[in-house]
């Protein structure tokens, strides 16, 4: 597969389309214009060190290399959930950790081994491209998945003890509120399915044509990789509510206020 | 004094505060198995969170509370909550249809053995003056004395041996509030514990507990 490089003064020229934004936030005094300039200095800089990085981990692809590159995007994306859904980090950081690498490990591995059958399923070419798209793609689904969970249950507390006092179990109770915070986070990757190709050209599909593959394969591995996310998707948050579980409620199955980050205890 | 066994509700030496303050100092209360006890006091001193304590829905400052001669403790909160019924004031039924709302709880585990008490669904919907028509209406167009009387009918076909009450006739009108009068005094094994400033409505009553006296600040 053969790819057009993009010289240093062609990619420069990309930030001339920077014009178009700049002028409408100018214009209409949209108070963003330092928010943007910081984000866009730091996509410059975050991609740049991930480009350098990977290339080293692609050259040298090592196991135990890639594996803790993916342990620590991993990471990354743990802190990230964590923080978006109001909670507090020393809680529930372990265990979402544990949900986030389970169900990004379990497609990725199947995409690498069983799909492609790559030789090693820890190849760094593949496991870490896809590893990253399939965990890009949790992160936001678990967000909406887990603070809708535990910010349902706050708000509608007297439902739950309801529950509670009727007899259920911890597991009984909360249900209702489970199926409401995996249909949250799971609707916009079914709506993102059933429309993809027509209002958009994915991710992935446009990468393998750019390198050179005929779009017939590019659609293989996009249906590969949709399937995956979905898959990962729904593995991650309903783990990760399971495993949050256990460091959210007490032994009487109240949810503890201590868990959210505006408590103040 | 009644037999440990004997004693279906028990909170000794029981404090209570909210972030607020303390609201209720040194109480203590025993309700012997088949008594109705009725609790008043000002708003805001603590019934209802009293209630939620026998429950394990809220966890007392100090003291002990026990059900049916049993210590509340986390090991023992879930066994003793199949002990008892609650009506919360003004209930949150949740999502869903009346007639899902109201077999929810016999989906559960622990009321699995009183799936037969749905058939009583028509003849308490009848008994409260609601239409068989409601069962298939959402919980959230009910009004508030509606969903007061579907949450009395989920805890009478729960069929516990304790019921507590919390304002029960607060958006109840004449006849409904008669309906669960004559309920509550024709049992006569059922405990009962009722929060409530209607007191009128409950003359059979064994004894009113106000718990003013035990209201820091307020006249003992």
């Amino acid at each position: 597969m053969n790819i057009q490089d993009i010289a240093p003064w062609q990619l420069a020229s990309a930030y001339l389309l920077l014009i178009l934004p700049l002028a409408v936030i100018l214009w209409y005094r949209v108070p963003i214009l330092g928010r943007t300039a910081l984000a866009v200095l730091r996509m410059t800089a975050q991609l740049v060190f991930v480009g350098l990085y990977l290339q080293v981990i692609f050259e040298l692809n090592n196991l135990w290399l890639n594996l803790a590159w993916l342990s620590v995007m991993v990471l990354v994306a743990d802190v990230s959930v964590a923080r978006s859904c109001g909670l507090r980090l020393t809680r529930i950081a372990l265990p979402l950790f544990a949900a986030l690498l389970l169900g990004t490990a379990a497609p990725m591995l199947i995409f690498t081994g069983l799909i492609l059958r790559c030789e090693s399923v820890m190849d760094a070419q593949y496991a870490i491209p896809i590893g990253g798209m399939i965990l890009g793609n949790c992160l936001r689904a678990d967000i909406v998945g887990i603070r809708t969970f535990y910010n349902s249950i706050r708000t509608s507390e007297k439902s739950f003890h309801n529950s509670l006092a009727q007899g259920a179990l911890l597991q009984e109770a909360v249900r209702p509120f489970i199926t409401e915070a995996c249909e949250s986070a799971l609707a916009p990757a079914v709506a993102t399915m059933a429309t993809i190709g027509l209002v958009s050209l994915p991710g992935m599909m446009t990468g393998v044509i750019l390198g050179g593959a005929s779009p017939f394969t590019a659609i293989k591995y996009q249906i590969a990789i949709m399937i995956a996310i979905f898959s990962g998707t729904s593995v991650t948050v309903a783990l990760g509510i399971r495993l949050t579980m256990r460091s959210a409620f007490d032994h009487y199955g109240l949810l503890k206020e201590s868990i959210f980050k505006d408590s103040g205890n | 004094m009644a037999g440990s066994d004997d004693i279906a509700l028990l909170a000794k030496d029981m404090s209570l505060a909210f972030d607020t303050g303390a609201v209720l100092e040194d109480f203590s209360l025993e309700v012997s198995a088949g008594q109705k006890i009725l609790m008043t006091g000002p708003s805001g001193c603590g019934k209802s969170t009293l209630l939620k304590c026998f429950l394990g829905l809220a966890v007392p400052k100090s003291g002990s509370i026990a059900v049916s001669g049993q210590p509340l403790t986390p090991a023992t909160v879930w066994s003793l909550r199949t002990r008892i019924a609650y009506v919360m004031q003004e209930p949150d039924l949740g999502r869903g249809t009346v007639r899902q709302i109201v077999e929810r709880p016999f989906h559960y585990h622990a009321n699995a053995h009183l799936l037969h008490s749905v058939e009583r669904l028509n003849e308490l919907i009848d008994l409260f003056g609601l239409g068989i028509d409601l069962l298939d209406k959402n919980v959230s167009k009910l009004s508030g004395g509606e969903k007061q009387r579907i949450a009395l009918i989920v805890a009478i076909m729960l069929d516990r041996p304790i019921l507590l009450l919390d304002e029960p006739t607060s958006a109840l009108d004449a006849q409904s509030r008669k309906t669960l009068s004559r309920y509550l005094q024709s049992r006569t094994n059922l405990t009962a514990l009722v929060v409530t400033h209607d007191t009128d409505c409950f003359t059979f009553a064994d004894n009113i507990v106000n718990l003013k006296a035990h209201v820091p600040g307020e006249a003992k």
